[in-house]
Order: C-alpha cells, then sequence, then structure tokens
C-alpha cells in the first residue's frame, strides 16, 4: 500500500530533559495518506515525539522533517492535538472560544475572525456532534466532549496532517467510534493522521502503520510486519501484567475484536 | 477634591491591575508581579543616582528595565539552571532585592528615597504634586502617568488578545500553531513590569499584589468568558478602592492597607456567596 512518499522522518532524535532522556537516538521515516499509531508504555516519550515533529520542543541533538521540510515552513497543513490533561479546563472560556483557537494562527493573530472562519468553526463542532454545546463553559464538559473539542478545533485548522496526542484517553464506546468515524472519513480524503493510543486489543484494526517507542525506537513500519511477539515484549518487556495482556492479545490475533 | 484624586490615583492603579493580573492569575503566576515590585529597586536607585530626580521618566526606565532583567533572570533560573520555576522566581527577586537596599544603605544618605515607601506607598501624599492639565483642569500627576501606561496596556491587550489568550490557555498549541511562546511572555511581563513600577510608586508594593491577584481572583469566580473577567476584574478593582478609601478615613487608618483589606474581605465573602447559590441551584435543579 505504501508507495506513498515520506512525509515524517525523524533522524537521531534524542530530547534530554534536565538529565534524563525522553528520547534516545530516534530513527525512521513514514509515508503519508495512513492512519500511523505510536505506542509505548507511560513516559516512554510519545507525546514527546509529537511536540518534536511540531517544534515544540527542542531536540537535543538530531531533527525531524514533515513533508522534506522544516517545520516552520509547513506549519499551516498540520493540525496538533495535546494531550487532554495538560490543559487547564477550568480556563474561563466557552466550547466556541476553544474551536475559534484554530482558527487564529490560520487567519492571523491580528486580523479578526470573519464569515469563512465561523462557518469554519461551525463545522467543526458539527463533525463532531457538539454544535449544539458551543456555548458551554469548557469546564463543565465530560472528559469524552472535551476530547470532542479537541478535535473541532484541530478540524478548524483545515490540515492535512493531524498528531493527536491520546484521542482516546477517558472517552466511552459511542465516542471512540465516532472519532474512528471520522478518522476513516479524514483517510478517504487523504489526510494523514498520526496517532498515540494506549489499547493493544485495538491497535491492528486502527492502524496501518505502527511506531513501538521506548524511549529508543523499538520498531517502525506496515502493521502487519510490525505488531508481533518480539517487538511487543521489547517495548513493553519486564512489565509483568501487561506481559499477560500481550500474551493475550497475541492470543486473540487471529480473531481481532471489534474489527469493523 | 482631595477625595476625588486619592480615589481617581488608586482606580487607575487598580484597572491597570486588573488588565495585567487577570493573564497572571490564569497563567498561575501571581507572583511574578510581587517579584517584579521588588526586584525594580536597584534600578530606580541608579537612575535615581544618575538624573537626581524622583518621578520623571528616567527612573520609571530604570525601574521598568530592571524589572524586566528579573523576568529573564527568572527564566534563565528555570530554562537553563533547571530550578523549579517558585525558586526562580524566589531567588532572582530577593538578590535584586538586596542589591537595592545595599545600595540605598550605603549610598542613600544622600538621596530621599527609602524601602518603606517602596513597600506601603504613600497614596494619600498624590494630592500634594497636582499639575494643570489644561486651563482650570488639575489632577495628580501620578494619575497621568496612570493614565498613559493604562493607555498602553489597553493597546496591548485589545491588539495582543489573541495572543495572550492562546498562549496562556494552551502554550503547547500555540507553538505548534508557530505562535511564540516567548514573545508573548515577555509581551505580559514588560506590561506587568510597567504597571508594577509606576503602581507601587503611588501605592506600594503590597498593594499591588493586591490588586494584581484580588480583583481577578474574584472576577473568576462570577464569569466564564476571559473578556468579562477583564471588564469585571477592572471593575472590581475600582470599586474595592472607593470602598477602601473611605474606610480609611472613617478609621483614620492608611489607605492602601485598608484597601487590602476590603479586597481580601470581599473575596472571601463572593466565595461564600457563589458557593451558596450553586448549593440552592442544585437543590432546584433536584427537585
Ligand atoms: N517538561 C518536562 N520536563 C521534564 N521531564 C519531562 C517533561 N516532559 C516529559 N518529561 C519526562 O520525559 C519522559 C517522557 O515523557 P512523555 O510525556 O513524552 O511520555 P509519554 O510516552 O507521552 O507518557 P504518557 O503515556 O504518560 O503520556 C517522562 O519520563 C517524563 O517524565
Ligand atoms: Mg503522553
Amino acid at each position: 500500500m505504501s508507495k506513498e512518499p515520506t512525509l515524517i522522518e525523524a533522524h537521531n532524535l534524542t530530547v534530554v530533559y534536565g538529565r534524563k532522556p525522553a528520547l534516545w537516538n530516534v530513527d525512521f521515516e513514514i509515508p503519508g495518506k495512513q492512519v500511523i499509531g505510536i505506542m509505548g508504555p507511560n513516559g516512554s516519550g510519545k507525546s514527546t515525539l509529537l511536540k518534536s515533529i511540531m517544534g515544540v520542543v527542542e531536540p537535543t541533538s538530531g531533527f525531524t522533517k514533515v513533508y522534506d521540510q522544516d517545520i516552520d515552513d509547513v506549519r499551516d497543513r498540520i493540525s496538533y492535538v495535546p494531550q487532554r490533561q495538560d490543559i487547564d479546563w477550568d480556563f474561563p472560556a466557552s466550547v466556541w472560544d476553544v474551536v475559534s483557537m484554530g482558527r487564529f494562527a490560520q487567519r492571523g493573530l491580528f486580523k479578526r475572525l470573519n464569515k469563512e472562519d465561523q462557518d469554519i468553526i461551525a463545522q467543526s463542532l458539527d463533525k463532531v456532534g457538539m454544535l449544539s454545546f458551543s456555548k458551554r463553559q469548557i469546564s463543565q464538559l465530560s472528559g469524552g466532549q472535551q476530547q470532542r473539542v479537541f478535535l473541532a478545533r484541530a478540524l478548524a485548522q483545515q490540515g492535512e496532517l493531524f498528531l493527536m496526542d491520546e484521542p482516546f484517553a477517558g472517552v466511552d464506546i459511542s465516542t471512540e467510534e465516532m472519532i474512528i468515524d471520522l478518522l476513516k472519513e479524514m483517510k478517504e480524503e487523504g489526510k494523514t493522521l498520526v496517532i498515540v493510543h494506549h489499547d493493544l486489543h485495538t491497535a491492528q484494526s486502527y492502524f496501518d502503520w505502527l511506531v513501538l517507542l521506548n524511549t529508543r525506537l523499538v520498531a517502525s513500519g506496515p502493521v502487519s510486519e510490525v505488531f508481533n511477539d518480539k517487538t511487543l515484549s521489547d517495548t513493553y518487556g519486564g512489565k509483568l501484567t501487561t506481559m499477560s495482556k500481550i500474551t493475550q492479545v497475541l492470543e486473540n490475533k487471529e480473531f481481532p475484536i471489534r474489527h469493523k | 477634591m482631595n477625595d476625588f484624586y486619592v480615589i481617581l490615583t488608586a482606580s487607575l492603579v487598580a484597572i491597570n491591575c486588573a488588565l495585567m493580573g487577570s493573564f497572571l492569575v490564569m497563567r498561575k503566576m501571581v507572583m511574578i508581579g510581587d517579584a517584579i515590585s521588588h526586584a525594580v529597586l536597584p534600578g530606580i536607585f541608579i537612575a535615581y543616582m544618575v538624573s537626581g530626580v524622583t518621578t520623571n521618566l528616567v527612573v520609571l526606565a530604570g525601574a521598568a528595565l530592571s524589572g524586566i532583567l528579573a523576568t529573564v533572570l527568572i527564566e534563565w533560573f528555570t530554562k537553563k539552571v533547571r530550578l523549579q520555576n517558585d525558586a526562580s522566581i524566589g531567588i532572582s527577586y530577593t538578590l535584586l532585592f538586596a542589591l537595592g537596599v545595599i545600595l540605598i544603605s550605603r549610598y542613600g544618605q544622600k538621596v530621599d528615597l527609602d524601602q518603606e515607601c517602596v513597600l506601603y506607598g504613600d497614596i494619600e501624599l498624590t494630592v500634594l504634586n497636582i499639575r494643570e492639565i489644561f486651563s482650570g483642569f488639575y489632577l495628580p500627576s501620578q494619575s497621568v502617568v496612570l493614565m498613559a501606561v493604562l493607555a498602553i496596556l489597553l493597546l496591548a491587550v485589545i491588539l495582543g488578545y489573541k495572543g495572550l489568550l492562546l498562549t496562556t490557555f494552551d502554550p503547547a498549541f500555540a507553538a505548534s500553531a508557530g505562535v511564540s511562546i516567548g514573545v508573548w511572555h515577555y509581551v505580559l511581563m514588560s506590561g506587568v513590569s510597567l504597571t508594577t513600577v509606576v503602581s507601587f510608586d503611588s501605592v506600594g508594593a503590597i498593594l499591588v499584589i493586591s490588586f494584581l491577584a484580588g480583583p481577578p481572583a474574584i472576577a473568576y469566580l462570577l464569569t466564564e468568558r476571559l473578556k468579562t473577567l477583564l471588564f469585571l476584574a477592572s471593575g472590581i478593582g475600582v470599586i474595592c478602592s472607593i470602598l477602601g478609601y473611605y474606610l480609611a478615613k472613617a478609621w483614620d487608618a492608611s489607605v492602601a492597607g485598608s484597601i487590602s483589606i476590603v479586597i481580601g474581605v470581599s473575596f472571601v465573602l463572593v466565595f461564600f456567596a457563589v458557593q451558596l447559590a450553586k448549593r440552592k441551584q442544585s437543590v432546584i435543579s433536584l427537585e
């Protein structure tokens, strides 16, 4: 499937916070127009990887490129969805306010948002089923609704590449299915989706490409080649509970759960 | 007329502080205002030694510069030395404040400038320095300076609203969209420096902190929109200034102290009133 050219690449990427490395010598090239999963245990550097790609975090050494260019030249084509916990949801803002932030940089910080922007914001809210909540204060949202709002903000940016940090964390089945349907639709429109994910059960059905991370890069490749006994224990290795989970997943491998 | 002059001055300080304080409260960094208001001491003193007068632009510039120096120091301790942010604040401002105290105690005999005045201010004295603005219309010269600062802050907040909002609410997202966190941090910090510097001259460092933290915190209890919060915090600051002023008159007490107390008490009252209203509401919705 992947005759697509390389879209995201990292070379010798190392990020060190203080004295502790969060990413160590990570090197990969990933083709676009597909759904890419990034998986690894807590603290394995998944968020740091997304932040490095977006230039939010400065690499200690190495570099990343998107569309074979420096990130600063292609920002307007990329949408980033931070981890939901990174934000203070008690901030005095409405759902509409948050989603309109997706238009700020696109329109220019010093220009008023116009009718076109308003339409885009409304459409984005509608796509995630939150239009009727647009006046709602963000502190009065459930976890799943917060996640939808974040997604709507990313949609409002109208990018081609979406980097999403744990969009399925703390959402119920119906929201997860809604998001998955939306992602499928986006993929059909030729968008590229990068998703940080935790659930091994759904990995094979959700992703075309998988990046397994544990500070170092364990594996990067098409899901069918990369999702196996060895790579998973290399990624999660040593942790008993996770190990038994993996065994269970591998046993069920021939009967993928929730394969739509 | 004297009442009006003092209240006007206090209200202008209140509004300036509300505009900056609202963003500081939302960024959870109000104490940086405290740090700046202490850290300006050496700047004021050096500018004063160079120019020889207390209220002029050289002194203000000196103060604003050491305020910004303090924020740069704090950034440096946090980012490069990797100190916790509150520890960086503590070290930077005590360092600069101590430097100011030493400078004043060593060379200060020749100048009329003392630490007391820096901490508590002399808002009652604003009436001694009245200037004719145009024929027959007089204002305290301090309030003229405060108005100029207000104009600058309004311009910055109106023009920079989106940048300040974005970098305050979600810095990582802002950076990902190419909005510089650093630039907006320094825009805000310059505003805070300017505000603190011109304010503490009139009302003292302690009331500046009350004004930076109190009215925005009260407004935060009452509204769910950042824009409303800015207006509300300004209004609350003005009301507290008026109440505080008359309280001070009635008690024959310090104006700055009374306003601080009114702000503190208002916060507690509003907090409980809001709790009560919420409880009533949830009872109603249960019925
Ligand atoms: N701003 C920071 N300062 C210092 N250390 C950090 C910072 N951000 C992350 N770290 C550390 O870097 C490592 C990787 O963090 P990161 O957030 O990238 O992990 P993650 O894979 O996203 O984890 P999770 O699954 O919990 O979200 C962790 O050990 C974390 O403690
Ligand atoms: Mg993470």
